[in-house]
């Protein structure tokens, strides 16, 4: 029954699709770059609204990102602070014909915590798991919490690489160019690398939660 | 357009079972794969609890992040003299001009402090009324008795 109605739902989306496609060029994407590229050249020149309003619209997407790189508030509110340092800094690095601004910064932030994660690896893993959101308590939904954890355990494990391109993907909606253009990778490798991450992902959640369960 | 299993399977492993995530351009294709294709189907059911599980993965309110960073923009842009010196010095600028007069006019800065210093100080040179006193004294000095002869 579930099954009837999701297939009945990618029709749906099929036909969304297909009138998408007959409308260009892509009004928003246009507006969206002219947007950008007035914000960035205010805040070349000094203007904190228009940081500020960088700031706004981006912050969300950076910090979950660094934290379901990291794992935990501190390292990533050091990174998310350096990435929009960047950002006031060297506003004048940023070119409109390689890249949105979003993809920019998510790429500061994806070299930031490759490089610390690379530089303080035995750190993270530790303290990837002490930090987790509590909805709700372990006591009214066992089960649920426990694969969070599980979970939170298995992302901890993948490489640095895997875990970007799979939180990128998952969580942040970015295409896969826009991705491959943040991890500065060919989109063939980044398919590699993300079904690698899955695979893994997959077979580490499935043998731990058979552990668990046994 | 068609896409073949294989591909499909590709598509699956590597983006998930959503089809927002998929490539935009396979997208049509791939789903229209899925709704006609069984095995297809099963290779999502098979996926579909990983993310299923990704989703439940959600951050912690970080808020506070935000007065934070907006903080740290005002700091830099109030404060460090140092970097408002080097970034007078070296402007972000394209143009060559531009970028030279400020190093060429901070480099002939000590040149036009050595000039107003000597021109003040003199080092070592005394008044005139001291040089023509030691003018006299050094021609008093003189043998004048071969000019007699």
């Amino acid at each position: 029954m579930q099954q009837n109605e999701r297939y009945r739902q990618y029709l749906h989306e099929i036909r969304q699709c297909f009138a998408e496609l007959a409308i260009t060029p892509n009004r928003s994407t246009v507006l969206k770059m002219t947007d950008d590229q007035e914000l960035m050249t205010a805040i070349q020149a000094g203007n904190a609204r228009a940081y500020e309003s960088v700031v706004k619209r981006h912050l969300k997407s950076i910090s979950h990102y660094a934290f379901r790189m990291l794992g935990n508030t501190k390292d990533t509110e050091d990174i998310t602070q350096e990435t929009f340092l960047r950002l006031w800094t060297h506003a004048d690095t940023w070119r409109s014909e390689k890249a949105s601004v979003s993809t920019w910064l998510h790429r500061i932030t994806h070299n930031l915590c490759i490089d610390y994660l690379r530089k303080d690896k035995s750190a993270i893993t530790s303290e990837y798991l002490d930090e987790h959101e509590g909805h709700e308590s372990p006591a009214e939904q066992p089960d649920k919490e426990e694969r969070l954890i599980y979970l939170r355990e298995a992302l901890a494990q993948l490489p640095e690489r895997q875990r970007s391109a799979i939180v990128l993907n998952h969580y942040h909606g970015f295409s896969n160019r826009e991705i491959a253009q943040i991890m500065d990778i060919s989109v063939d490798a980044l398919e590699s690398i993300l079904a690698r991450a899955r695979r893994g992902l997959k077979a580490e959640l499935l043998t731990t939660i058979k552990n668990g369960s046994s | 357009m068609t896409i073949s299993s294989e591909r499909f399977a590709a598509i699956v492993e590597a983006y998930g079972t959503e089809p927002a995530r998929w490539p935009t351009e396979e997208r049509t294709a791939a789903m229209v794969h899925c709704a006609t294709h069984p095995e297809a189907q099963a290779l999502v059911a098979e996926f579909q609890a990983l993310d299923e599980m990704l989703n439940q993965f959600q951050v912690a309110d970080l808020s506070v992040l935000q007065r934070n960073v907006l903080n740290q923009a005002a700091r830099t842009s109030a404060g460090n003299v140092f970097d408002h010196l080097l970034d007078w010095l070296l402007p972000h600028s394209e143009r060559l001009m531009a970028w030279l007069w400020r190093p060429a006019l901070v480099a002939c800065l000590p040149l036009v402090c050595g000039v107003l210093l000597a021109d003040y100080f003199s080092f070592g040179i005394d008044g005139v009324q001291n040089s023509r006193e030691e003018e006299l004294y050094l021609l008093s000095l003189n043998d004048y008795t071969e000019t007699f002869e």
